[in-house]
């Protein structure tokens, strides 16, 4: 069984605010001891897309790099790829940057160097295998900024996902690290605009969804296994933040998780806000998630049982 | 002093070529290049606007006259309304402090944004040069431009790196035309623009002599695959040393108090210093310069060039700066050179010496090689700096200023790039003066877009002060009262001259 640790969002006071939970969280996972003075940490995080306004606030991703920068003593690089879906036709690095920025995202606010991971066109990266013996994909292509760093923190602002369900700890440290010509192989056939409820057939939605669960395990053969997992439940939307905009977050915010097994990460954030929330994720989607970490289990990507360590 | 001891250098000898992945690397195109690339002029001698760099009034200021020549070169015709437009510049290497002011920038940034295009500024990942580059390293970069005053706040748009984070986000472009190369990388976030305007800083090289426009191209913008090969790592012998460094069998090895330097200064350990000598390894060389430049920056000489090497890669750079230009349309690239803090060295030197020529101007034009003659035409007619390396090396005015200071004429560049279909080195110099008028004092001065909207500011203090005077609130001011007399000449007694007018 993997652990979880969850810091709530009970008990604040003047020492127990936001950025003291994250601090508690890094320290009660020891992940922050696991890094060397000199190393570089790629921080993977969720930047919005015009429209989509529940992106988390960069302080929750500055406290984190700000405990990194002090492990490593030095800046840690920050980075989300180019997404593949182009709603406003400007594909290019210098646009991503700008809409970054004015969503509050820049390498002054973040704690970081805020880059693209794959460049400004989003293919810069290198091939690495999967290493499973009955792999489809057999291999994929990672973003430089996770394949050429040393460590990779996922930082998963949790939100509902229109094909695989939940966007955590899996999807943001596979598909999401991909460089943009490797995630076009991945979707195939689909088209990944999705809206008004359009699905594609389940057979090409099953074979996605398992190419999804692979390419995580070719971006942890990238950083050499050396990964670990913060999921934020805050603001958790039907929509995930490429979208163009977003319904109000079905759940209270609950907190942050954080764990080294992204399946265990991922089953522990289905529970809790299909608990706290009272709804089924499977109901608004139409995705079986807990079927897919049953599957990402089998591949060896985690453990679907955890031991949850509840902290407040 | 204590002669030291030298042993010659250590080879071990390579056993053939590098083959690495070349025949799967980017092995087509993908995008091919513009069909409608090419040099500016087709024929006769291409126009090139001058700004002199003195300014006595407010419609003279320098960045008011590059923005001026942005639009009497016609520049804003190289992009369209929504055309993404790559704004080409040098970074700076940390510590240097002869770096173009921000301001240069943030003058043509704005002028894109005004004529409806998307600007963004760019420039590439360098190779490492010496033990403590900070270009080479996307991050390290990034951090010298900000501290160059290079931000996304200065200018209103983004400030990138066109190779990516790891150098590896480039393009192939064929050069079939090439006199040396013939093939070399561009950064992507060059060659996907729809247009560039090259912002140069007009002033020395060590290896190509001088720097302006064409080697922003060149050299600028080819990613790290592109310098390598412009660099030309690995062309021909190594005892030539053409494509690798010059081992001179004078190093003192560990004698050298820089050794620990030197042995760190390889980023392939391709070198390491022996008791009084070097041991080397050629195949692991990739010409990045490294060793060379720490060994010269320290005053060494274990480490050289071959003379004969700067003038080929004078030529190589010429052929990579066509590389870049095929990734555009014909017309669709601008060029300014800044012919101010003339200096003998590049913008990626930790520090500036003496400029060895006083500020000449701003030129613009789109034929580039034409730019550059007329650049180098009037940094060789400027006066000699006194105590400068020019008049040092007893350079006069007139003459090839940048290889009495360097050692190689600029010209062979410009005579190559001609060659390749660059450009022109015939050119019309247009000298442009601002008028002093109503209308040219305010195009510049009152700013569209920012926090000043339209109105002369002092009209904008109207408003301020009908509301509340916070000078009227305060008055009669506290002073003693006044006298004529005193106001005249009490002074005089504080005057070392004692009144006296120059």
């Amino acid at each position: 069984m993997s652990e979880v640790i969850w810091v709530d969002t009970t008990c604040t006071s003047l020492d127990n605010t936001v950025r003291h939970k994250l601090r508690w969280l890094i320290e009660a996972s020891g992940a922050a001891a696991e890094l060397s003075e000199g190393m570089r940490v790629a921080l993977k995080i969720n930047t919005a897309e015009e429209g989509y306004d529940y992106g988390l606030r960069p302080e929750f991703v500055r406290v984190i790099a700000d405990t990194v920068a002090a492990a490593t003593q030095t800046k840690p690089v920050v980075c989300d790829g180019l997404k593949l879906i182009d709603y406003w036709k400007k594909a290019w690095g210098n646009n991503f940057m700008k809409l970054a920025s004015s969503q509050g995202f820049s390498t002054e606010t973040l704690g970081g160097h805020f880059v693209i991971n794959g460049g400004f066109s989003g293919d810069e990266g290198d091939s690495f295998p999967c290493n499973l013996p009955d792999s489809e994909l057999g291999g994929v292509e990672v973003g430089t900024a996770v394949c050429r760093s040393d460590a990779l923190w996922v930082l998963s602002h949790v939100t509902l996902h229109p094909l695989l369900g939940l966007n955590g700890a899996l999807l943001n440290g596979g598909f999401d690290c991909l460089i943009g010509r490797a995630r076009t192989r991945l979707l195939k056939s689909i088209n990944p605009y999705i809206f008004n409820g359009q699905k594609p057939p389940e057979a090409d939605l099953q074979t996605f969804q398992r190419r999804a669960l692979e390419s995580h395990l070719g971006v942890k053969a990238a950083v050499e296994n050396k990964i670990f997992f913060i999921n934020y439940l805050w603001d958790v939307t039907p929509q995930p933040e490429f979208y163009p905009f977003s319904d109000k977050p079905l759940v209270a915010n609950q907190g942050f998780l954080a764990s080294r097994d992204p399946v265990a990460i991922d089953s522990a954030t289905l529970d809790i806000i299909q608990s706290e929330g009272h709804f089924q994720v499977q109901t608004v989607t139409g995705v079986d998630v807990a079927a897919m970490l049953k599957e990402a289990g089998k591949i060896g990507a985690g453990e679907t049982a955890y031991t949850l360590k509840r902290l407040s | 002093m204590a002669e030291h001891k030298y042993e010659p250098t250590k080879w071990h000898s390579m056993k053939g070529p590098v083959i690495g992945g070349r025949d799967t690397y980017q092995a087509k195109s993908w995008n091919p290049t513009k069909k409608k690339w090419g040099s500016f002029t087709e024929k006769g001698p291409a126009p090139v606007w001058f700004a002199e760099a003195n300014a006595t009034n407010w419609t003279e200021s320098m960045i008011c006259k590059t923005k001026d020549l942005f639009y009497e070169a016609k520049l804003n015709q190289c992009f369209e309304k929504g055309d993404e437009v790559a704004i080409k510049i040098h970074y700076g290497e940390w510590n240097r402090t002869a770096v173009l002011r921000p301001e240069y920038i943030a003058a043509i940034v704005e002028e894109v944004k005004a004529c409806g295009g998307n600007p963004y500024v760019v420039n590439d990942t360098t190779l490492s040069y010496h033990t403590y580059n900070s270009m080479a390293i996307s991050q390290y970069q990034l951090e010298g431009a900000i501290r160059h005053g290079y931000t996304d706040a200065t200018f209103g748009c983004p400030v990138m790196i066109a190779d990516g984070y790891a150098g590896e986000d480039d393009y192939r472009v064929d050069l079939p035309e090439g006199l040396i190369l013939k093939e070399t990388y561009i950064g992507r976030a060059i060659a996907e623009a729809d247009a560039m305007i090259v912002l140069a800083h007009a002033r020395g090289h060590s290896i190509t002599m001088y720097g302006g426009v064409l080697k922003q191209l060149g050299i600028g913008c080819q990613s790290k695959r592109g310098k390598y090969i412009t660099h030309l790592a690995h062309w021909g012998d190594p005892h030539d040393a053409i494509g690798w460094p010059k081992f001179t069998d004078k190093c003192p090895g560990k004698a050298c108090k820089f050794h620990k330097m030197c042995d760190d200064s390889c980023p392939r350990q391709a070198h390491h210093v022996a008791e009084h000598g070097k041991v080397w390894y050629p195949e692991r060389c990739r010409l990045c310069y490294s060793c060379q430049v720490t060994c010269l920056f320290s005053g060494m000489t274990g480490i050289g060039f071959e003379e004969n090497y700067f003038p080929n890669a004078m030529i190589a750079h010429a052929d990579a700066a066509l590389g870049a230009l095929k990734c555009f349309d014909r017309g669709k690239v601008g060029f300014i050179n800044c012919a101010i803090d003339i200096v003998p060295e590049c913008d990626c030197f930790p520090w500036a010496g003496l400029a060895i020529a006083p500020d000449v101007g701003i030129f613009a034009s789109k034929d580039l090689i034409a730019l550059e003659e007329a650049t180098l035409d009037a940094i060789d007619k400027a006066p000699v700096i006194p105590g400068s390396v020019a008049a040092e090396k007893g350079c006069k005015s007139g003459d090839d200023r940048f290889r009495m200071v360097n050692g190689f004429s600029p010209r062979i560049t410009m005579a190559a790039g001609e060659k390749i279909g660059l450009g022109t080195r015939k050119y019309k110099l247009n000298n442009y003066e601002p008028p002093l008028t109503p209308e040219q004092i305010a195009k510049w001065q009152i700013r569209k877009g920012g926090v000043v909207n339209h109105k002369p500011t002092t009209v904008r203090l109207r408003d301020v002060f009908q509301k509340h005077d916070l000078a009227t609130e305060v008055m009669p001011f506290g002073r003693t009262a006044y006298e004529k007399e005193w106001a005249f000449n009490e002074w005089k007694k504080y005057d070392p001259f004692k009144g006296a007018k120059p």
